[in-house]
This record gives structure tokens, sequence and C-alpha cells, in this order.
């Protein structure tokens, strides 16, 4: 339940943004969460509620982007998105790679007036 | 675009930077509940505690009994219960800092909560992360939890000696790690029989060397 903690980092970031921003109220917020992150999409919205209920964003809708994990092979350049959980190059076998995306957790926009 | 987990960063970098100014090597150990950290620890303070200043940062959430297995030891020691939470984060992890004499430690050992998932996401600062997982969990472990897997710089195949009563397969096991990360060390023992901890105790001995030597 790691959501949690998330949750309250970004609630708070929230507020810091939107203090800066000037708005007085939050409505929308997109973030963006890579697949290795492990984040459940529901858990994470009901902590966000929870997190963000006495803030500007008591009543901003939560926009949860997945992004698919998706590697490169050192070895022969290929990019790819791997079958299973395991990473192996799926072109050449080889396990020399670089995980190009699946490691977000950002937000990406809020919105609010 | 802001990273969510911008301050427990931050703050990690602050308690990495602190660790090593005072050549403080800190190791964070993440298993499943009753992998075998405690004894592994234990087994370890048998084996150094007389020639490294070791430290134990304990993170339980309910109960000082891991902590108090330790005493007997005789090393600093600090409990931290996380009510019910899920995993350490640096903010923890740096206010308890301040309970050691860090001019006196060497090897600071954290025992994180019994979780494969979510401590993997939280830097705490610590030098390395070590991954412990018994044969009794099955070897699926590392593909099922890549994060942590791809993360740690060795892992701990614990209660090898219950593999004749478990249909557990080390050489799916390891094919799956060398898949998952190729660079690990994999370290195969017993921590209640003894089996294997001379082996982590000497990879662990050249962490320290490649560590104070900067």
């Amino acid at each position: 339940m790691h959501e949690l903690k998330i949750a309250e980092e970004l609630s708070a970031m929230v507020s810091h943004h939107a203090a800066e921003a000037g708005l007085r109220i939050v409505e929308r917020v997109n973030i963006s969460v890579g697949q290795f992150v492990q984040v459940v999409p529901d858990l994470l919205e009901a902590a966000f509620s929870i997190a963000a209920v006495e803030s500007v964003a008591s009543a901003a809708r939560l926009e949860i982007e997945i992004i698919a994990a998706e590697m490169r092979c050192r070895r022969c350049g290929t990019e790819y998105r791997p079958d299973d959980d395991l990473h192996a190059c799926t072109a050449c076998g080889s396990t020399d790679i670089d995980v190009v995306h699946g490691k977000e957790l950002f937000i990406k926009s809020i919105e609010g007036e | 675009m802001k990273d969510i987990l911008d301050r427990n960063q931050n703050m990690a970098e602050e308690v990495r930077s602190l660790l090593r100014e005072k050549k403080v090597m800190m190791v964070n150990i993440i298993s499943s509940p009753g992998a075998g950290k405690t004894t592994l620890l234990e087994r370890t303070c048998e084996a150094m505690a007389d020639k490294i200043r070791i430290g134990v940062i304990e993170g339980d959430v309910a109960t000082d009994r891991d902590a108090r297995r330790l005493q007997k030891y005789n090393i600093p020691i600090v409990c931290i219960n996380t009510g019910g939470g899920c995993h350490l984060d640096s903010h923890s992890i740096s206010k308890v800092l301040g309970h050691f004499d860090l001019d006196q430690t060497d090897l600071l050992f954290v025992e994180n909560v019994g979780n494969l998932i979510c401590p993997s996401q939280f830097d705490l600062g610590e030098t390395f992360k070590l991954a412990v997982v018994s044969t009794a969990e099955g070897d699926d472990k590392p593909a099922k939890y890549p994060m942590l897997f791809t993360g740690a710089r060795a892992i701990i195949l614990n209660k090898t000696d219950l593999i004749p009563y478990t249909n557990f397969n080390t050489a799916s096991f390891e094919s799956d790690m060398a898949s998952l990360n190729p660079g690990i060390t994999i370290i195969k023992t017993s921590a209640t029989g003894g089996e294997g901890i001379d082996r982590w105790i000497g990879w662990l001995t050249s962490q320290l060397e490649s560590f104070s030597a900067g």
C-alpha cells in the first residue's frame, strides 16, 4: 500500500504548485505512472481523495496514465516491449538492456481556476 | 513534469552524502516477512561485530521483537515502528541517524519492513539494496517483483536446506535472475544452520573495502 505515501506526496505537490499558479480550486490532476512502479490505479485514486481532503484539490479528479514498459537492447539496438516479466531482448536474447520506459512517476499537469 | 517522490529522493541524497562523509556503508535489506533477514543479521553480527562497528535500524510494523533478538551483540540498534506503514522512507531514516555515533560506525544495516513491493520504491540513501528470498517462497519471485530484484546489488537465497522439501527450482531461479539483473551477485545460505554465511561475509567485506576506498 505504498499508494498512500505517493498520494500524500502528490497532494502536497499539487497544493504547492496550485498556490504558485494562483489557483483557488484544482479540478484535475494528470499524472504518469510507469508499469514497473506497481501502483494500483484504484487504490491511488482512493488514497489521493483522502490525502487531498482539506486542500485546494479536495474535489479534483485524478487522471492516471499508465506507461507500458519499453526496453532498448544495448547489443543489437532493438527497442521492444517485454513479452512477460522477464526483460531479455526479444530479438537477440541479450540481457544487456536499458529500461527506456516503465519507471516513471510524475505530474504531467494540473488544471483548475 | 514533476517527480512525485522528489522530497523522498532529495532527503535520500542528503542521507547518502552524510554517510559518505562519515564513511558509513548503509545496506537496505528487503524481503518478504519470514525470509530470514533477522537471522542473517544475527549470523553477520556473530561473524563481524568484534572487527567492524555495526549499527542496525529495525523497521517493523509493530513490536521490537527483531531489535531484541539483536541486543545480545551489544551494538547500537534503533527501532522504527511504522504503525501499519508498509515501508520506510528517507525521512524516517534521517530522523533516527542522530541516535548513532556515525564517527564510530562502519556499517549500518536497515532491516526494512517485510514486503517485496513498497520498500523497493523508496530510496533511503543506502549504499546498496540487498534482497533476501527464501526457497520456501518459490523460485518465481524475481519475475513477479522485478522492481526489487533489478534494483538490488546482491540477493541472498536463504533456507537452501529446505530445497528437498519444496518445489524450488534453482536453475529456473538463476536463469530468471540472469535475465532481470545480469550483474547481480547470488549468495546461497542457510542462515539458521550457518551454511554459506562465510561466502556472504566474504562478499560483504569486499563491498566494505571498495566503499572505503571510495
